[in-house]
């Protein structure tokens, strides 16, 4: 395998010092709307970014339309709790069902590098089961492709972001490229917590660089990884991969929100992508175009792209799109002890647990979830202290003692639901397109995974030394929404990311995954753009001219 | 040195000399611009009405137990925010985007009080105040809507104003922005220069409460 410099030089080419590289960004091409190019990606998170850094390596003339900013890390964000409110996707957006799921903070992002730029940093692979959940448990997707076809690409992915950890034991062991980092308090208290109630917990595996990488400095600890990371340690896109995407000639085109993609009623296939830009309407041709807007924007999107062939919405004749839309339970659980912990000391991601992630046939129960450390800042933890209908004095006391909680966050993987989905409003945003509505409902399995993933964190926290608990239960992450499947009665688009109805049209983000298993679906996103742009680069779609 | 009034048997003064502010000078400009904004004169109110104010007052002072000067500004914090539409973007099925949602739920908290004692909430005494709202978050349903959703409106708001202040998070024994200082002294019981340890660590808040209690994210 190739060094990670010849595969992505990214790291080397932002500066030695805290910022950006803004001659890259002066000097980018800039592709002209009238010329055809090879693709059109919209958005430029963690599916959108991948797959413009790998197709712009292999000379493809590709441009990739994000609805936010260019963030400048040193200009753009600060070491600040409600200072980042701007780090987040808040448009507006409609919620229902039995359990309807705030949007906007944790689960979404803005501008380039896209919810990478505030997650807390966790990169865990998914698990082999992951790919066959029906076949094997009877719940879930089977996806159309296994694990080991997306192996090689997450070994490459965990070496360009890169990853820090021990030795990984769980699904399919491994390693990773950096070794573990040390751990704060709240870490400490998990592994010990761990320890004593018998429980496999490891340090990582986190995208945080331990030591330097490239021109990229070591990690100083600061605790405001969920701020976006101003140090450049923290991994996403905008410093991953789009500094080698603008090396090879790609353009990135900041504040471009895309509003219909265009089909050609005679051919079939998408011709380019309408967007408004510094509030005047334009339309970008382009030979592919890829979508990447993430599990509420894509479907979205494409029901807001409906035309004469595609009346119900674009790559909607089985009646898929924005379907199977899930979100992961995400209870967290603190303990109170007499040391101080100060948690929000060190990076959140810290210390994690995959010793329930897999189907236990003892339990009346599928699937599992996974526990990790997270460290709340002073905001966030008024939430948590909220929640347990705290307020006026009491709200005011608890928090004195803000220093002596340690907070541990599980994963549980809820299962895909047809009818959690994303629709249309009537409701418009601000240029004139109807705003997604999300409606959201768990299921049983979903109740007695969150259930078990609070008794699991007590028991750590207890076995640590905790007196009181106290857990707050919530969501995190999205995906599904646009699934791969076998065949378009099942899914939008296949293996490859490429839709099933419109032969030059793809879906390359996190609304592509059929499950989730109990793991954060970056790195899984990564590399399912980065196989599906050696398929496109081997030819599995219509060359390049 | 301003400190928020808070009685020490309600957790006061357990961070004796702590300052966030005297820290500013290590923090990146960026920050400091955002972070010490909000020790400046507080911004002048745009979006609630005068029967507004008054409500929202009322009911800040009951969330935070904020009773005399000097108070964290939270209902011009929460003003500049609705006003300028800084929201999550995201509303249920059943309620108004925040913005309506407030205007609509400080209505219906005056019209509550008037009903019981004709008078406005915020003509109230601080008693009554504080059995209203504890009668409010007991019920499932509140005028018409899921109480959560109307409580949770409410204690986000405030919750995000006040625990963004350098003031509360003297309070707390929070330090505060750390970048590009960073933090070299990891583990338990462990601080920096900066840091000051709690003076009354077995003063825990919880040790009465239930061993083991749940609340949910809204």
């Amino acid at each position: 395998m190739a060094s990670v410099k010849d595969r992505n030089a990214s790291a080397w080419l932002l500066p030695p010092v805290p910022g950006t590289n803004r001659a890259m960004r002066t000097d980018m091409a800039q592709f002209r709307d009238e010329e055809e190019v090879d693709i059109a990606i919209v958005g430029c998170g963690a599916g959108g970014s991948t797959l413009l850094q790998r197709l712009a390596r292999a000379g493809w003339k590709a441009v990739a339309l994000d609805a936010g900013p260019f963030w400048d890390p040193e200009r753009d964000w600060v070491s600040d709790e409600a200072g980042s409110h701007h780090l987040y996707w808040t448009e507006p957006r409609i919620i229902s069902g039995d359990d309807p799921v705030p949007l906007g903070s944790n689960n979404s992002g803005r501008g380039v590098g896209g919810s990478m730029v505030h997650y807390a940093g966790y990169t865990p692979r998914f698990h082999p089961s992951d790919f066959h959940t029906y076949s094997a448990d009877g719940v879930g997707a089977d996806w159309p492709l296994e694990y080991g076809d997306l192996k090689s690409y997450y070994e490459d992915i965990e070496g360009e972001l890169p990853v820090a950890g021990e030795h990984w034991p769980w699904g399919d062991p491994h390693s990773y490229p950096h070794s573990p980092h040390p751990v704060s308090g709240n870490g400490e208290l998990f592994l010990r917590g761990a320890l004593a109630s018998g429980i496999t917990a490891k340090v990582g595996p986190v995208a945080i660089s331990n030591g330097r990488f490239g021109n990229r400095p070591h990690c100083i600890y600061r605790g405001f990884c969920l701020q976006g990371c101003k140090v450049n340690a923290k991994a996403s896109p905008l410093i991953t991969h789009i500094p080698d995407a603008l090396h090879h000639g790609a353009e990135v085109r900041a504040d471009s929100m895309v509003t219909r993609i265009e089909i050609d009623d005679k051919t079939g296939k998408a011709t380019g992508v309408h967007y408004i830009r510094h509030g005047r309407a334009r339309f970008q041709r382009a030979r592919i175009v890829a979508v990447a807007g993430y599990s509420i924007e894509t479907p979205r999107l494409l029901l807001n792209s409906a035309c004469k062939r595609f009346p119900e919405g674009l790559c909607n004749d089985f009646d898929q799109v924005g379907r199977y839309l899930m979100v992961q339970g995400a209870p967290q659980t603190a303990g109170r002890f007499e040391s101080e912990v100060r948690m929000w000391k060190a990076p959140p991601p810290e210390v994690s647990s995959e010793d329930f992630y897999e189907t236990d046939p003892s339990k009346p129960y599928k699937r599992g979830f996974s526990i990790q450390t997270v460290s709340p800042l002073p905001i966030t933890w008024a939430e948590h202290v909220a929640a347990q209908g705290h307020w006026g004095g009491k709200l005011r006391e608890y928090m004195t003692d803000y220093v002596h909680w340690a907070c541990l966050g599980a994963l549980c993987e809820f299962l895909p639901q047809a009818e959690n989905r994303v629709t249309l409003a009537s409701e418009k945003d601000r240029n004139s397109m109807p705003v997604a509505h999300f409606h959201y409902s768990q299921c049983d399995n979903d109740r007695q995974l969150m259930q078990a993933a609070q008794g699991a964190m007590e028991k750590i926290l207890h076995g640590a030394g905790a007196e009181e608990v106290i857990t707050i239960r919530r969501f995190a992450h999205l995906v599904g929404g646009a699934r791969m499947a076998a065949d378009e009665q099942h899914g939008v688009v296949d293996a490859d990311c490429r839709s099933f109805a419109v032969p030059n049209l793809y879906i390359t983000d996190g609304s592509v995954l059929p499950t989730q298993g109990s793991a954060n679906p970056a790195l899984t996103i990564m590399a399912v753009a980065a196989r599906a742009a050696d398929r496109l680069i081997a030819g599995g779609a219509s060359k390049p001219t | 040195m301003t400190v928020l009034p808070l009685d020490p048997k309600d957790g006061g003064g357990r961070f004796p000399g702590i300052d966030v502010q005297g820290q500013s000078p290590h923090w990146d400009r960026v920050t400091q611009g955002v972070v010490l904004a909000r020790l400046g004169r507080p911004t002048d109110l745009r979006f609630f009405t005068v029967a507004e104010e008054a409500a929202a007052r009322a009911l800040f002072d009951q969330l935070l137990d904020q009773r005399q000067e000097p108070r964290v500004p939270v209902v011009n914090m929460v003003d500049t925010r609705l006003a300028e539409d800084q929201t999550d973007g995201w509303h249920y099925d059943d309620m108004e985007p925040d913005p309506a949602a407030w205007r609509s739920t400080l209505a219906e908290l005056d019209a509550e009080a008037r009903e019981r004692h004709e008078r406005a909430f915020a003509e109230l005494s601080w008693e009554k105040q504080a059995l209203l709202l504890t009668d409010i978050q007991a019920a499932e349903m509140w005028r018409g809507r899921q109480t959560s959703r109307v409580w949770s409106l409410w204690t986000r708001y405030a919750c995000t104003a006040f625990y963004s202040h350098p003031l509360a998070w003297d309070e707390i024994g929070f330090a505060g922005p750390a970048y590009p200082r960073g933090y070299k002294n990891l583990g338990l019981n462990a601080r920096e220069p900066f840091e000051v340890a709690d003076a009354r660590p077995a003063q825990d808040p919880a040790a009465h409460t239930a061993k083991s209690q749940t609340g949910r994210q809204r």
